[in-house]
């Protein structure tokens, strides 16, 4: 059985203009522990999307299901990765980890501490937590959100630009990790970004979106070519180039397609 | 930082030192009639006058337990009604015009009616400073909730929290901060209304004081009587920003 699946997904926002297509009939299946990255131009739907998944909003026809069951509300199997306030400041860094148990009724108050120690040592923040958010880095905020979805028992991460707002340097040392933590851990990640090295780096499998209304423009297998494990050298290598280059070639025509309308 | 900080509280130290060695001067030259703008040190001198002679801390005392009784009881039904207003469309909907309305009715207007429902008693005086402070808080207090990043919001929804409890973990702790920062400001408007409330038939507070001192012409009483409100305001003030500092201090790098 097919674990994510889009059903001719649509989303239609009503405005004081008239409606809005943000998303044109969408579908796609997403295997369990695969990483697929959402790439496209700013405001092309595929937060929208991803939101979707998260409950957040509900399509305006079609469904989303879950190894069969239709999505509907929030709930902590799918735990969403903001770019920006996504960790509490009054909370320390391991307030906040345990914070993604606290609706948890089936774990005992040990079961979460001990959990949310481990979740802790696995993006390695150990020796942070008791810090708040203001005194840490952007790169460590993030992974106490990351953190936060882990131990809160997210099967599928949302996460939305995560590392959008970080400098160049942090962004891959960010991104290495959510690989490896990824390989070790096979959770499915649905990853939305406007950088194309970025997809090409971490994505199982690259959508390329067009301009609103959301359509897949293109899908890429990116495992197929640079294989499932990425290091370092992932970045230098012949393939890497080759696959980086085609993307941004679709982008920029999608680009085109939109100065010229 | 401590540096800067201290610099900053010379230069206004020099700048206030300044100002009044200016007015003595002024005074002292007999450049101003006494009647109009006495001298410092003679303000001084009456605020030694009326503390020792006049009771004046008492009156101090009267006032302050005025402004606080009517600030506490309009913030504990501004906070709990600014949230639902904030959190809730129907309600926030429901109240905004009707708040606005009575937010922009000067408090000096409404002493003939409150005296008819009040009489001249104490209840009087809490009504209005009540009057100055809730309407005001309870708008910013719903503000303040509208400015929750929605980020939380979200965040706690996806971790399974029902919408209550999101109020309760997420959005009360965010707003927190600037909810003090609020509660400090207003606090300071009901100490503006002070006066108004307790020129109505009052015999004791600091507005009576000064009132009384106004009817016999005594300037530096006058001027000594605003002094004390001055006094008082910036202490509680300066308070409420250090116990914000301790409180909140996680918000700081």
């Amino acid at each position: 059985m097919t674990y994510l699946t889009f059903e001719q997904v649509t989303k239609t926002f009503q405005s004081t203009a008239g409606p809005i297509e943000v998303v044109a009939p969408f579908d796609l299946t997403v295997a369990r522990g695969e990483l697929v990255v959402f790439l496209g131009p700013s405001g092309c739907g595929k937060t929208t999307l991803m939101r979707m998944v998260g409950g957040l909003e509900t399509p305006s026809s079609g469904r989303i299901l879950l190894e069969g069951t239709p999505l509907t509300r929030p709930d902590h199997r799918r735990g969403m990765v903001f770019q920006s306030y996504s960790s509490f400041p009054w909370l320390t860094v391991a307030e906040n980890v345990a914070y993604g148990m606290r609706y948890r009724r089936d774990l005992s108050a040990g079961a979460k501490a001990d959990r949310a120690q481990h979740y802790l040592a696995v993006v390695g923040l150990s020796d942070f937590a008791s810090a708040y958010p203001s005194r840490i880095s952007g790169g460590m905020r993030q992974r106490v959100a990351i953190a936060r979805t882990l131990a809160a028992g997210s099967e599928i991460l949302l996460m939305d630009e995560p590392f959008g707002a970080l400098d160049a340097q942090r962004r891959e040392t960010l991104q290495l990790e959510l690989h490896k933590l990824q390989e070790e851990d096979a959770r499915t990640i649905i990853f939305v970004t406007h950088d194309v090295e970025e997809a090409a780096f971490l994505a199982d499998r690259v959508i390329l979106f067009t301009r609103r209304p959301a359509r897949i423009l293109a899908e890429v297998e990116v495992s197929r070519r640079l294989g499932s494990r990425r290091t370092l050298a992932t970045r230098d290598s012949q393939d890497f180039f080759a696959l980086r280059t085609e993307l941004l070639a679709q982008v920029r025509a999608t680009a085109v397609e939109e100065a010229a309308a | 930082m401590a540096a800067t900080r201290r610099t900053d509280l010379v230069i206004g130290l020099i700048a206030c030192g300044a100002l009044f060695a200016a007015w003595e001067l002024v005074a002292w030259l007999g450049l101003t009639s006494p009647r109009f703008l006495p001298a410092p040190s003679q303000i001084l001198v009456a605020l030694w006058r009326m503390i020792t002679e006049q009771s004046l801390l008492w009156h101090a005392g009267v006032s302050t337990l005025r402004v606080w009784t009517a600030f506490l009881i309009a913030a504990a039904m501004a906070v709990p009604i600014g949230i639902m207003m904030g959190s809730n469309r129907i309600v926030g909907a429901a109240l905004e015009p009707l708040i606005d309305f009575i937010r922009y009715l000067p408090v000096p207007a409404l002493v003939p009616l409150s005296i008819i429902w009040f009489g001249v008693g104490e209840e009087t005086k809490i009504f209005l400073l009540w009057l100055g402070t809730f309407f005001q808080l309870v708008l910013l207090v719903a503000d303040d909730v509208h400015r929750v990043p929605q980020e939380y919001h979200e965040i706690a929804a996806t971790l399974g929290a029902p919408g209550w409890r999101r109020l309760l973990d997420v959005a009360l702790p965010a707003m927190l901060p600037t909810l003090v920062d609020n509660m400090r400001i207003t606090l300071g408007w009901c100490w503006t209304y002070l006066i108004i409330a307790e020129i109505v038939a009052a015999d004791s507070g600091l507005g009576f004081v000064i009132w009384q001192a106004r009817r016999y012409f005594k300037t530096p009483e006058v001027m000594a009587g605003v002094i004390a409100i001055g006094v008082i305001g910036l202490l509680t003030d300066q308070l409420v920003r250090v116990l914000h500092r301790r409180w909140f201090s996680y918000l700081r790098p």
